[in-house]
């Protein structure tokens, strides 16, 4: 399991970034979302028992920042690896290109999800739509921006660590 | 796996999951803190660069500040011994009392889905879940969690959080709750049972203040300027917009009230 707590850092990493950011873009109220960022390297590119249990891991550290019920996070990003590990032989999953992809695509339905949960809590939930709209654009740019920067840390980190996953031949 | 991963968790007993989200919360507070300082340090930088000249005319307004805040200060007393003379002599019950104890913003979370800051203090300066937090323009919202060092505010914009407010100069309770957030606009609320007779516009807003019922909020507290009323659909009552304060979003330092019955 050493791949999985390699991972979890720089998830850890990643979730203190993105933190910072918020907390500094949040008097012209936009906040930034990378929930597709926890998922997708350990998705496609770990052994599904060590992915997996980084991503749950990388949930339960949202969770424990956010008012949703404890382990919301942490459910819906086992769903989203889940589902990519299963269609990641469809595939270029060695390409970056298809990487930034999968964690654009991961990151709206994460997103998308949430905003159902959410939805209760809300006085008029028609009115939301226009900031929910500027979130996703803005997080969805972030993340086509940093993806790359992201996964070339995941994978050095593996190999620091010596915990990469052997290449499929 | 999944399945078996979501079947353990929710059987998982309330303590387990309160356990481990504590775990979590606090092995991601000493960064957020730690970035906090950071900034702290980077301001105490920059102003180290302001010349003496700066500093002394910064004195000499502070001196002046001081001296009308004293004025202030005693009327205050004479204005408190007044009022516990009278409750005194109608027999009403006491006001709540109040410690202040002044925090450090570490983080701030502006979501559209929750409006939520981390402060630097916690359990360690006796902070309680649901004490009022203030600052120089009003309400900021009210402690949700509380941490070994830290505390979580939610805020007067966050959709779920719900005040019981009355209109300046008016004694009928209306409710207040935060609404949405339009990215480069002020934060909103909307306000329910406004009585009919109850007219605010954009021309004319109506400064909106806590009520003081509930007991958690004292009374008096400003939440925000209504600036649109309208009747509701079922004519009985009127609901409404309320602008907060654009402050609410760049905080740096707030005040949280810890009541003193409580200690």
């Amino acid at each position: 399991m050493r791949g999985a707590a390699v991972l979890f850092l720089t998830l850890y990493l990643l979730r203190s970034l993105v933190a910072e950011l918020n907390s500094a873009l949040s008097g012209y109220h936009l906040w930034l979302f990378a929930g597709g960022l926890f998922v997708t390297y350990s998705a496609l590119a770990m052994p599904f028992h060590e992915g997996f249990w980084a991503s749950i891991l990388g949930g339960l550290l949202c969770d424990a920042m956010s008012p949703l019920p404890f382990g919301t996070h942490a459910g819906l990003f086992a769903i989203a690896h889940t589902v990519v590990y299963n269609t990641r032989e469809r595939l270029q999953r060695e390409e970056t290109t298809v990487r930034v992809v999968v964690a654009l695509v991961a990151n709206v339905s994460l997103f998308a999800a949430i905003s159902l949960m959410r939805i209760g809590a809300w006085h008029r939930a028609w009115d939301e739509w226009p900031r929910m709209l500027s979130d996703l654009v803005w997080s969805q740019a972030v993340i086509a921006l940093i993806a790359p920067w992201f996964f070339a840390l995941q994978l050095r980190s593996l190999e620091l660590a010596r915990a990469n996953p052997p290449r499929p031949a | 796996m999944l399945g078996l991963a979501l079947a353990a968790w929710l059987l998982a007993p309330i303590g387990l999951k309160t356990l481990v989200r504590s775990s979590f919360f606090e092995m991601t507070a000493p960064i957020e803190v730690a970035g906090s300082y950071a900034s702290d340090l980077q301001k105490f930088w920059a102003l180290r660069l302001h010349s003496k000249d700066d500093l002394i005319e910064a004195g000499r307004d502070m001196a002046r500040l001081n001296s009308s805040y004293s004025l202030s200060v005693q009327e205050n007393g004479e204005l408190r011994a007044e009022v516990e003379r009278l409750q005194a002599l109608l027999r009403m019950p006491p006001d709540e009392r109040y410690r202040f104890e002044h925090a450090r913003v570490a983080e701030r979370d502006f979501s559209g889905w929750w409006q939520r800051m981390i402060i630097r203090k916690g359990s360690d300066y006796g902070i309680p879940v649901g004490a009022p937090v203030v600052y120089s323009g009003g309400v900021v919202g009210r402690v949700a969690e509380v941490h070994a060092f830290t505390s979580v505010v939610q805020l007067t914009s966050d959709p779920g959080l719900r005040i019981a407010a009355v209109v300046d100069g008016d004694t009928r309770p209306i409710s207040f709750q935060g609404a949405e957030n339009q990215v480069f606009g002020y934060p909103k609320g909307v306000i329910e049972f406004v009585p009919l007779d109850i007219y605010a516009s954009k021309s004319v807003p109506r400064r909106l203040a806590t009520s003081g019922l509930g007991g958690v909020y004292p009374p008096g507290l400003t939440i925000g300027e209504i600036n649109r009323v309208e009747p509701s659909a079922d004519g009985l009552f009127k609901t409404g917009e309320v602008e907060l304060d654009p402050r609410l979003a760049e905080l740096t330092e707030v005040t949280v009230l810890v009541p003193v019955s409580k200690e």
